[in-house]
């Protein structure tokens, strides 16, 4: 991290419970693009606004390089007009009454009129809109024309922090392309904190540097797509970022081995039995023992045997494959382990295993019990069967 | 046709909706915008002089304004001003009449812009006046324009109200629609008829040429 990226970096805490519950802080370096991610109500977008400084929270502080913007305990609070900030409304929110240009040039006020239009036509260059197009009504435009215009008005305010309120919503998947690639090049040359607003996890991992994954109201965990996806903080984190393997087990203590840690897996029910397999998984010593545990595994953390049947090792498993899709350069399907009901892996193959991924045939699988994360039982969760 | 009666009824109107049109703005667009609890009463107040009976709202005002009130011996004392049976009289009437026909399509209007332009107008960094400017009244301005028409057509045909308080006095506060009613009661049929026709000519052009216009506004978005 560099001194300079550092002193333009956004810096927001907030902290609320009336009139909704709204908290957590988050800090995004300059030319980083961090996405808020969870589901509609999470308070996302609460929190996009308290940024650009259409709502003000009972405590809180915002931060972008050295100037401060909101600080309740000084009294301070600086409106939309004083903030420069750039933001995409999720409906992009165009003047229908003003030409494409005009709207672009909506934030250059201060510039003559001549002055002002010349460099709104050079915004709009930017975000390759040209010719006829920019003297049309925002009517008169695609989606994508319109999110363009969107996305050139929020850079003529020449944002210290840009932000973006499901941008990609409401467009199809070509200017959805043409947009990502719009953004990456932003990021580059812009040097600002962005910050995205969605509910897209594909289009987050994808785009984002940090991940901010929030639920009623509260931020829950933040850190690199990679990180979070790997080790969700608990069990409502896992399944708001969408990992489909998760099961149950019990925390039975330290293992053989030093650093690993027996995990009992419940695939049969909700009391451990005697049949119910034992992994040996990577013990990071914040469970106690006897512990009622969820435990997730990646979607790519296995391994297809040769031959239909296991071994007899602790991390080999039979199974029958059912409800296979085959999407082209990748195939999914689910591995119906013998052990149990309970045990049943989402799996995405690609490559040479395809072939072998036919509905109703037997295959033996070896799971990487390295990738396995263990995570404190949420109280309120329900398990997919 | 009473030429000396259509002048002043139209004097009037553009008196009344001069008046009005400034307080129909602020108070149309505050009511969009407000959250304030007693806001219903507010518009309860406003549309008011809409359900009641034109003659009631006359004589409440002729006997809290005319000379022998409290108000109206104040004023003539202190300001020389007298407000029944003349035309300063006949506009204060037509404005408290008119009060809901300008602000209730102003604050619709209003309330049909969209919240996040507003924002988005904020967050583009214009202030209240040029977001006021700028974005709100060019969105606004059907509403508007069919507030005014609204206005200036309704004042040309009131009766009652302008009848309990102007009386009829000719050139004075003799409108329009009192020298209809003056007509028939002297049996002159034919002239009360050219002058309604008048009216009703007037009052459909106006209203037709206000749809037209605020039809073309929006069409252009």
């Amino acid at each position: 991290m560099t001194q300079d990226s550092q002193d333009h970096a956004l810096e927001l805490t907030v902290e609320q419970t009336t009139p909704m519950p709204l908290s957590g802080s988050l800090r995004c370096e300059a030319g980083e693009l961090t996405a808020l991610v969870g589901p509609s109500g999470a308070g996302k977008t609460s929190m996009l606004r308290v940024m650009a400084g259409l709502m003000r929270p009972r405590q809180g502080r915002v931060r972008v390089g050295t100037d401060v913007w909101l600080d309740t305990e000084r009294g301070l609070f600086l409106p939309p007009q004083d903030r420069r900030v750039g933001l995409v409304f999720q409906h992009y929110a165009l003047m229908p009454h003003l030409s494409a240009l005009e709207n672009v040039a909506l934030p250059l006020a201060h510039l003559p009129r001549t002055e002002r239009l010349k460099t709104a036509a050079t915004w709009l260059d930017r975000v390759q809109l040209g010719g006829e197009l920019i003297q049309r009504r925002p009517s008169g435009l695609s989606g994508g024309q319109q999110q363009r215009v969107a996305v050139a008005r929020a850079l003529a305010r020449e944002p210290k922090l840009l932000l973006l309120d499901e941008p990609f919503s409401a467009v199809d998947q070509m200017n959805r392309r043409a947009l990502y690639q719009l953004l990456a090049e932003l990021r580059q040359s812009l040097n600002v904190p962005i910050v995205l607003v969605t509910h897209d996890l594909n289009e987050a991992r994808l785009l984002a540097d940090r991940l901010v994954v929030m639920d009623g109201g509260t931020v829950l965990q933040q850190g690199t797509p990679q990180f979070v996806h790997r080790s969700p903080r608990n069990a409502r984190v896992a399944d708001l970022v969408g990992i489909h393997n998760r099961f149950r087990g019990i925390w039975e203590g330290p293992g053989d081995k030093p650093g690993r840690g027996r995990l009992r897996w419940l695939v049969s029910g909700d009391q451990p039995t005697d049949s119910d397999p034992v992994l040996e998984v990577i013990d990071k010593g914040r469970i106690r023992v006897g512990q009622e545990v969820t435990w997730m595994l990646p979607g790519d953390a296995f391994e297809l045997l040769e031959g239909a049947s296991a071994h007899g090792q602790a991390d080999e498993f039979a199974a029958t494959i059912s409800d296979v899709r085959h999407l082209g350069e990748t195939t999914l399907a689910t591995l119906r382990l013998r052990a149990g009901p309970g045990a049943a892996l989402s799996i995405s193959v690609s490559g040479a295993d395809q072939r072998r991924v036919v509905s109703g045939t037997p295959v033996a699988v070896r799971l990487d019990l390295a990738m396995v994360h263990v995570m404190p039982k949420h109280p309120h969760e329900r398990l997919r069967s | 046709m009473d030429w000396q009666a259509l002048w002043l009824s139209i004097e009037l109107a553009a008196v009344t909706l001069l008046v009005l049109l400034p307080m129909g703005l602020a108070l149309g667009r505050w009511l969009a915008t407000t959250t304030v609890a007693w806001r219903a009463w507010i518009e309860a107040l406003v549309m008011l002089p809409l359900v009641l009976p034109p003659t009631v709202l006359g004589y409440y005002m002729l006997v809290s304004l005319g000379g022998s009130s409290p108000v109206g011996r104040w004023l003539a004392e202190n300001v020389g001003l007298q407000l029944t049976f003349n035309f300063a009289g006949l506009v204060l009437a037509s404005v408290v009449f008119n009060i809901p026909f300008i602000v209730q399509p102003i604050q619709r209007a209003f309330e049909a812009i969209p919240r996040d332009l507003g924002e988005a107008a904020a967050v583009s960094g214009l202030g209240f006046w040029q977001q006021l400017r700028r974005v709100e009244l060019p969105l606004a301005w059907p509403g508007i324009l069919s507030a005014m028409v609204l206005t200036f057509v309704h004042t040309l045909g009131e009766f009652g109200v302008v009848l309990m308080m102007g009386g009829n006095i000719p050139g004075e506060t003799k409108t329009i629609a009192i020298a209809i009613y003056d007509r028939t009661q002297a049996f002159d049929l034919a002239g009360a008829n050219r002058m309604a026709l008048f009216l009703v000519l007037l009052s459909l052009c106006a209203v037709a040429a206000s749809f037209f216009a605020s039809g073309r506004l929006v069409r252009r978005r």
